[in-house]
Parts: structure tokens; C-alpha cells; sequence
């Protein structure tokens, strides 16, 4: 069985990856399992300075998922380069390196901060996180997200994927243009915007009001608009949403990823990630697939992009 | 702390509302005082996230039993288990409460659901030579938990009521006045620790330590869900200076590191 694959020139053991924001910096996975079983590494959101996140409640319950507002809580461009990056070095690994700003700036002092840095593979732009006050504001509009990734795209040779949000009417047209901005993949699905109502306190649960919906619960609608974007855009997908196993790693490559992140599922299952890429061998191999490449797009046969 | 599969050995009702599991575990590492583990029964289709909960007693190396009040769709899939049902537990997690070196007086105070994490700590504390007195409190007699176990370990106990229906009339942290504490270990409800925190401050008892209870998707630390506000913020702790993990700083906290 060959699991490896390709985005965006990078090369990946396998198309398994950890989603951002689920994961840390792998220190606490890393007391678990080798870090070098993944095919990558998407870490959690870097700022330029440290943000302090949320006041709690940030969680809540829901069923077949859970809501989050973290408000990316992060220790900021400096430590992420003095700490944390040095520890994911040493495991053989793709690092991807989110990157959060409230502004062009802010996401552009990240984006030239890690350049060129020994042990990032790539950078992945979060243009999608519902949880702090501008995080959808470059989601909302297909210009001001262009603008933003072509001003990224400037500051940077390394490959560039830009996270979609499903809370917008049209991710193609927004997924367009970041393509057509020069990003080089797309990451899909963040979380989609909910909220829980605490009778007894008569309040929201969460102190932000609102959050993320994530878990298999969001399955359909992640591998909806991976569909959509692998058939509308030429540019690689890494699907991401309600991933629980390999079956579900599966489906989102038949709809057209050529990569896939874990997210939610390690909060159920701390070992979600090796378990899935164990499981999704067999899967494939059951389904009749020899590779991943086989795999793709399987059941999206007008799917562009294809690796010729 | 690692994720492992656990039998239920045996199903008590100590209270209407409320269910002790006995637990065996597939190896014997002892969890300390105060420690937690996520639980989670069924499929994960009504309740996805694991519960936290911490372990209250431990009858061998093995066997560990959980004590919560059913409340919500996790702790009735929990309480819905019977002897020889199987669960998974992520643990054990956290960091638990500090013993002292040398024989001291401790006081330990409890609310509701918060008595679990009391009575391994107590019986750590004896061990030590601490003259250890329990506290505990509800609502109203009926959720008065634990009060036979501890005196069974051979602690003084005393209880208090919100309605007055057993022991002191009013919430159990007014019975701290009366003591004398070299050290107090708490758990409850946040306005019980509150209180904690006001009687560690006036006595004052700087050897006094919280075990906070907070929403968490994760419990080992990735999913930053179970923030509680540092009572300073602290650059020289990084990333967790402004707020720290309960599930991976705590749970156990000393009260005054810690805004509630």
C-alpha cells in the first residue's frame, strides 16, 4: 500500500496529519506516541505576541461534537522559535505552522518570522477562526482574503495553504481567491459557528457567546465543501472535519484531499491519530486502492488538479 | 497518563443521584491524591467528550472506584454501565496535592461531589502522621457523600447542610473558624472554594490548596478548554502566565494562584 502524498511540493509518509488547535505543539502527544508516525503536524495558531485567549467557559458539549472559543490562546512568534519548534524538529515529520493576525501586519510578522526557519515545511493561514473578533474578517470577503494572501505570498517562498471557513456563503469563491492569490493548498473545514444555552444560569455556556462546532458531528458539511473545492479549483485540498477513522480519512480523499487532518477525535481518543492511519491501510485496501493518488477523487471524477 | 480500557467491577448508589463505580485497571499505576481520568462510555454519538473525574477510592493497586452525581448525557452513560461493562480512562492526569513532609493538622473540605479526590488524600495524610479532619457539605442530608468512608479510615468528621437537615446549619466552610489547620485541602463548587480562598487569606493558612472542576474536551492538555485566570498573570510561565490549564497545571491549585 502506498500512503504517501503530495500537496503543495511537500512530500508526506502518509496523508494523516493533526489539525491545528487540537494538538498544541505535540509535547503532550509525544508522551503518547512517536510524533514520526504522522505525515504532519499542522501546530496551534502563532501570533506575533502572545494572546491570552478567552476568559473560560470555552467549552461546551454537543451532540456528536462539542463547541470550543479558545480565542487562540498562544505563546506568541518567539517562544514558538525558541521552544516549540526545536522539539518538533527532532522528529521526522512535516511541521506546518498556523498562522493567526488581526491584521495584514500581524499575520505578515509571522509569516517572515518562521521563513526560512530549519523544520517548517509550510505555512498555513488561518483566515477562519471563529472564536476572536476579527477572525472571519478576512474569511468575509474573497478581496480582502486575496489581498491578504498575496501580501503573505510576498513574504514567503515557503508552500502556502490557507484554511477555509464554512461559515461563509461561497468557500469555492473565497477558496478561488487565495488560489488565484498564489496560495499553494487549502485546508477545509474550520469549525462552524454555534452556541449552547446553559438553562439554569439562563446564560450562553460559553462566556464568548458563540463557538466552534467540531466532531463528527461537522462530517458532511467538511466533506461537502472538499468536494466542491477539488472539483472548482486546481489547487491541492487538505480535508479536515468530524475525522474519527479511517473510514472517514477515506471518504474525505475520495471527495478529493489529498491530505487529511485529525482534529476533535484526540480529545476523545488521545491515540486517534496512529490508529487512523493504521485503519485507513486497511480501509484502502479493502475499497480496492493501492495508493493514495489511486484514492483521490475517487468518487469525485470531474475532481481538477490531478498529479499527472 | 495513558488511555486505557477499564471494567467496571462494581455499581454503588451511595445517593439517589449519585453513582460509585468500582473500577479494575489493566496495570497498577497508582494515581496520586487529587489526579483525574477521562472517562468516556458508549459511542460518542449523545456525548462525545469524555467526563473528568477524579478517583476516590482505591481498594487495591488495580481497583479504583468513581463516585459522581448524574447530571448531563456523559454521567448517565457512565451511570448506565454495570459490573463487567467496559470503559475507556485517559489518565491519570494532572497535578495532585502536595503532602507535607513533616505531621501536621489538616483540614479537609469537601462539597457535594467534591468529597472523592478527600479520601485518598486523607488516607495519604494519616500516612504522614497528619492529624487529618474532614469537613463535608451539601445541600441537604441525603447529598452528604462519603461521610462512612472517611470515618472509616478513622478521621473526624463533621458535616453541614444548606437546609439543616444533618450537622451545621449553613455552608460547611463556616466550621473552618473552629479549627485549628496547619493546612487545608478543599474541593467543591466554586462559591464553597471561594471561601476556602477568603479563610486562607484572613487566618491566614498559606498551606491551603484548591481542586478546581472545569469544562475540558481533552484533559492532557491540547485543547486549552479548562482555562481558569492566573490570580497574577506570570510572564515567566509562557504561554500559560495569563491562564493556566486546570487539567495540566492543576487541578489542584494554591488558593491564591488562582482568580475564581
Amino acid at each position: 500500500m502506498d500512503l504517501e502524498t503530495e500537496v503543495a511540493g511537500l512530500r508526506f509518509k502518509n496523508p494523516v496529519l493533526t489539525a491545528s488547535g487540537t494538538f498544541g505543539y505535540g509535547r503532550e502527544a509525544a508522551e503518547l506516541y512517536d510524533l514520526a508516525l504522522l505525515g504532519g503536524v499542522m501546530v496551534k495558531g502563532v501570533s506575533r505576541e502572545p494572546w491570552p485567549g478567552n476568559a473560560p467557559t470555552r467549552i461546551a458539549r454537543a451532540p456528536g461534537g462539542m463547541l470550543n472559543a479558545i480565542g487562540l490562546q498562544n505563546p506568541g512568534l518567539d517562544h514558538f522559535l525558541a521552544v516549540d519548534l526545536p522539539f518538533l524538529r527532532q522528529y521526522d515529520t512535516q511541521v506546518i505552522v498556523n498562522v493567526v493576525g488581526h491584521d495584514e501586519e500581524g499575520f505578515l510578522a509571522v509569516v517572515r518570522g518562521v521563513d526560512g526557519q530549519e523544520g517548517v515545511a509550510a505555512i498555513e493561514l488561518n483566515i477562519s477562526c471563529p472564536n476572536v473578533a476579527d477572525g472571519l474578517l478576512f474569511s468575509q470577503d474573497p478581496v480582502l482574503a486575496g489581498r491578504l494572501v498575496a501580501k503573505v505570498r510576498q513574504g514567503t517562498s515557503l508552500p502556502l495553504i490557507v484554511k477555509i471557513s464554512p461559515n461563509v456563503t461561497d468557500p469555492v469563491a473565497l477558496g478561488a481567491a487565495c488560489a488565484a492569490a498564489g496560495a499553494d493548498a487549502l485546508s477545509a473545514i474550520n469549525t462552524l459557528l454555534g452556541m449552547a444555552i446553559d438553562v439554569e444560569r439562563r446564560r450562553p455556556v460559553i462566556a464568548n457567546t458563540t463557538g466552534g462546532l467540531s466532531g463528527p458531528a461537522v462530517k458532511p458539511v467538511g466533506l461537502r465543501i472538499v468536494y466542491d473545492l477539488a472539483r472548482s479549483l486546481s489547487i491541492p485540498v487538505i480535508g479536515m472535519g468530524g475525522i474519527e477513522s479511517g473510514r472517514d480519512a477515506l471518504e474525505y480523499i475520495m471527495a478529493g484531499a489529498r491530505a487529511v487532518a485529525v482534529g476533535t477525535a484526540v480529545f476523545r481518543d488521545p491515540l486517534a491519530p496512529p490508529r487512523i492511519i493504521a485503519e485507513l491501510e486497511r480501509e484502502m485496501e479493502n475499497a480496492g486502492f493501492t495508493s493514495v493518488d489511486e484514492a483521490w477523487a475517487a468518487a469525485n471524477p470531474k475532481a481538477k488538479g490531478a498529479v499527472s | 497518563m495513558k488511555p486505557q480500557e477499564i471494567r467496571v467491577v462494581e455499581r454503588l448508589q451511595p445517593a439517589p443521584d449519585c453513582v460509585e463505580l468500582v473500577t479494575e485497571f489493566p496495570d497498577d499505576e497508582l494515581p496520586a491524591p487529587g489526579q483525574f481520568y477521562m472517562l468516556s462510555a458508549g459511542d460518542g454519538r449523545d456525548t462525545y467528550l469524555p467526563r473528568p473525574l477524579s478517583f476516590y477510592r482505591t481498594f487495591s493497586p488495580r481497583r479504583l472506584s468513581f463516585l459522581f452525581r448524574v447530571v448531563g448525557p456523559g454521567t448517565q452513560a457512565l451511570a448506565a454501565l454495570r459490573a463487567r461493562d467496559r470503559l475507556q480512562a485517559m489518565g491519570p492526569l494532572g497535578q495532585g496535592f502536595p503532602l507535607p513532609e513533616h505531621p501536621l493538622r489538616a483540614v479537609l473540605v469537601g462539597g457535594g461531589v467534591g468529597v472523592p479526590p478527600l479520601w485518598s488524600l486523607g488516607r495519604a495524610l494519616q500516612e504522614r502522621g497528619c492529624q487529618v479532619t474532614a469537613l463535608i457539605g451539601a445541600r441537604t442530608r441525603s447529598g452528604l457523600l462519603g461521610q462512612a468512608e472517611l470515618e472509616a479510615l478513622g478521621m473526624r468528621v463533621l458535616t453541614a447542610t444548606d437546609d439543616g437537615s444533618r450537622g451545621h446549619h449553613g455552608p460547611v466552610t463556616d466550621l473552618l473558624a473552629g479549627l485549628d489547620a496547619d493546612a487545608v485541602f478543599a474541593c467543591g463548587p466554586e462559591p464553597m472554594l471561594g471561601a476556602v480562598q477568603s479563610f486562607a487569606a484572613s487566618r491566614p493558612v498559606p498551606d491551603t490548596y484548591l481542586a478546581l472542576e472545569a469544562a475540558m474536551a481533552c484533559g492532557y492538555g491540547v485543547c486549552l478548554g479548562c482555562a481558569v485566570e492566573r490570580a497574577k498573570p506570570d510572564p515567566e510561565l509562557g504561554p500559560y502566565g495569563t491562564y493556566a490549564r486546570v487539567c495540566r497545571e492543576g487541578p489542584v491549585f494554591r488558593w491564591d494562584e488562582v482568580k475564581l
